[in-house]
């Protein structure tokens, strides 16, 4: 990766879903880039793109035009097994659902991506702690999911994003789950976690609640970029769409 | 790799009543296997002690004429100086005793009624001493009476047929071995029963002398040689053989299973059996249990895909579902050789009885024997089986579409 390289570019980028006896153009030639430390929306309103944005950004699917960068690299000329990689190293998940894994504990379900990433136990164990401390889980690390509310299973599941340091923290609808108190107290989360860390945040969601709290959101329609909306800091402004893509 | 075990076990628990359907199912299977394979151990073993008790020992020795051809005159392909061969067999360690034998043939009647025979001549005191007890239906064993009174044992079947009983005498014609027809007046002392109803309508035993008389022969046909256990069998015979090569007449020596026709024809049948079972059993679980582990991924696509995302290989996902499957194979043969071996005991000790099979006179004592390596393989057969069940869901798993997993409800 080069110092002038973004985190994340997203160059030109379209998705067309095949279905019986038609196309659906999910993504529609979307261009934008987002540097590191950034916490930034993609909001837009149902069918509009937002998921399969955010899918494309994770590479948990390709672009059927257009190309997806992750700290420089092309993600369409990587291999299987180096897309992996970059998902295990480079990215971390939340998603709207949870998606805990129901027989761990919210201790082993944090643990999970070390495992994946075959760290040492004892590292296993302190930064698994910090990271469910720095989400204010500590005491509840040996229940399941089962027995937590939806907003500590939101919490474990940030924690468990966070957990192996990636440069990258997707989350999909992250509050859509979640009742107000519970919703802004992820929200007041991820942005601590985002001053704290530096992490990289970009998450879809059209709840108003978390676009109030966000530097800077992408508005999607009928899968193009209908702005691009710098709220907070000094070195950007409104973007028109046609601007950028 | 403890923690990818953990998921793996706590996953064979998420749905408790399909594990225990499939785990009630594999260890089905598998006490199924033990029970079976125990009871035709116990058969088999059966037969072969009672053929070996029955008087066929555990080696017997011929002289090599007697393979090579058929007799032309009664007893010249027999043992010539026996008495000297029996005694350094004796003289081996684990040898019981030697009983010589002489197999002969030809007609009795009792004046009313004439029957062919199939006779065997032997020494009462050596078939004692090695507990070759024939099974008397009425009746006594030989007694020490004169040489005058010859005494016969004959079947169950010869005695209904010739329409005789206990203390009835018979006269007992066959060729001798200058080839002049001779008979010997005898009186029956005992009825038998071989445990072949065929055998048992033509079967005759006088004593030995009896018969050398009769035939006008020092020589017997064979000498049985008993030892002190089945399983010595080998290590007598590798010691034994080359002793005999000593005498001038050229001898031979045949292992008990060597001459056992019947009993490996039947523990070919029992072997032949038990892999069928085997083979339904593997396939019953095989099939079965594709099915469960399909339901099984279905249910969790979402959190495969949720695993797949996060960077887990491919490979992981295939390993997990067969880890699983072989857990819950080890879980299911693990429960099987509990309950086999439970269930062969209760009916152990409930003296259950089988009616005689085909051809066979006698009851049949229902037994199970606890074999540890039918429980292992029986348990590895399983095991297996579950594993390979696995290998198909376990792929499509790994080879979902991630988005596809993620949005499944």
């Amino acid at each position: 990766m080069r110092e002038t390289d973004p985190l994340v570019g997203v160059e030109n980028v379209s998705r067309v879903f095949a279905m019986d006896h038609s196309e659906v153009k999910a993504l529609d030639r979307v261009s934008f880039s987002v540097g590191a430390g950034e916490f930034l929306a993609i909001s837009g309103p149902s069918g509009s793109g937002k998921s399969t944005l955010l899918n494309l950004i994770g590479c948990l699917d390709s672009p059927s035009a257009g190309r997806v960068r992750i700290e420089g690299a092309d993600t369409s000329a990587l291999s299987q097994g180096s897309v992996t990689r970059l998902r295990r190293e480079k990215i971390g998940f939340v998603f709207q659902t949870f998606n805990l894994i129901p027989v761990f504990t919210a201790a082993e379900n944090v643990e999970y991506p070390l495992l994946v990433q075959q760290a040492g136990s004892s590292e296993r164990r302190r930064r698994v702690a910090e990271a469910l401390a720095s989400v204010g889980l500590a005491k509840r690390a040996d229940q399941r999911p089962d027995l937590l509310s939806g907003g500590e299973r939101q919490r474990v599941a940030v924690a468990r994003a966070i957990v192996h340091r990636p440069a990258l923290v997707l989350a999909d609808e992250p509050t859509a789950n979640l009742d107000t108190a519970n919703a802004t107290q992820l929200i007041d989360l991820m942005r601590d976690l985002n001053h704290a860390l530096g992490l990289t945040f970009i998450f879809s969601t059209h709840d108003q609640r978390l676009l109030e709290h966000t530097a800077r959101i992408i508005r999607l329609t009928d899968g193009r970029i209908a702005s691009d909306s710098v709220l907070e800091g000094e070195s950007h402004g409104q973007v028109s769409a046609a601007c950028i893509s | 790799m403890g923690k990818f075990l953990l998921l793996a076990f706590r996953n064979v628990f998420r749905n408790r009543r399909r594990t225990a359907m499939t785990l009630m199912m594999v260890g089905g299977g598998v006490a199924a296997l033990l029970l079976a394979g125990g009871y035709f151990r116990f058969m088999s073993n059966g037969l072969r002690e009672s053929t070996i008790r029955n008087g066929l020992g555990h080696l017997q020795i011929f002289t090599a004429e007697h393979f090579r051809r058929d007799e032309v005159r009664v007893l010249d392909t027999g043992i010539e100086n026996w008495r000297q061969v029996a005694s350094v067999a004796n003289a081996m360690p684990h040898v019981k005793g030697i009983a010589p034998r002489v197999e002969f043939y030809g007609m009795v009647s009792n004046g009313l009624k004439s029957s062919v025979f199939i006779g065997s001549a032997v020494d009462p005191a050596a078939e004692a001493s090695l507990g070759f007890d024939p099974s008397l239906v009425n009746g006594t064993n030989f007694t020490k009476k004169a040489d005058g009174d010859v005494e016969a044992l004959i079947g169950v079947g010869l005695a209904k047929s010739m329409n005789v009983k206990v203390g009835d005498g018979l006269t007992v014609l066959a060729v001798t071995s200058d080839g002049a027809l001779n008979g010997v007046d005898v009186q029956i002392a005992g009825i038998v029963r071989t445990g072949v109803a065929d055998l048992d309508a033509r079967y005759l035993r006088i004593t030995l002398a009896s018969a050398q008389r009769l035939l006008q022969s020092d020589r017997v046909t064979n000498l049985v040689v008993g030892l002190d256990s089945t399983a010595n069998t080998d290590i007598v015979y590798a010691e034994l053989a080359p002793r005999l090569g000593r005498f001038s007449q050229q001898l031979t020596m045949k292992k008990w299973i060597d001459l056992a026709t019947y009993y490996r024809q039947v523990r070919s049948m029992f072997d032949g059996i038990f892999v069928f079972m085997g083979v339904i059993v593997f396939f019953m679980v095989l099939m079965a249990s594709v099915n469960t582990l399909l339901m099984s991924m279905f249910e969790r696509m979402r959190e495969i895909g949720t695993m797949l995302a996060m960077g887990t290989p491919r490979a992981w996902i295939v390993g997990l579902f067969i880890t699983e499957a072989t857990l819950l194979g080890l879980m299911g043969a693990a429960l099987g050789v509990a309950g086999g071996n439970l269930l062969g005991s209760l009916l152990n000790a409930s003296g259950l009885h089988l009616p005689p099979p085909p051809g066979y006179t006698n009851s049949i004592a229902f037994r199970v024997l606890h074999i540890p390596g039918i429980m292992v393989g029986a348990s590895l057969l399983v095991t297996v089986s579950l594993a390979l069940a696995s290998i198909f869901p376990a792929i499509r798993a790994s080879r979902l579409r991630i988005t596809e997993a993620l949005a499944h409800v």
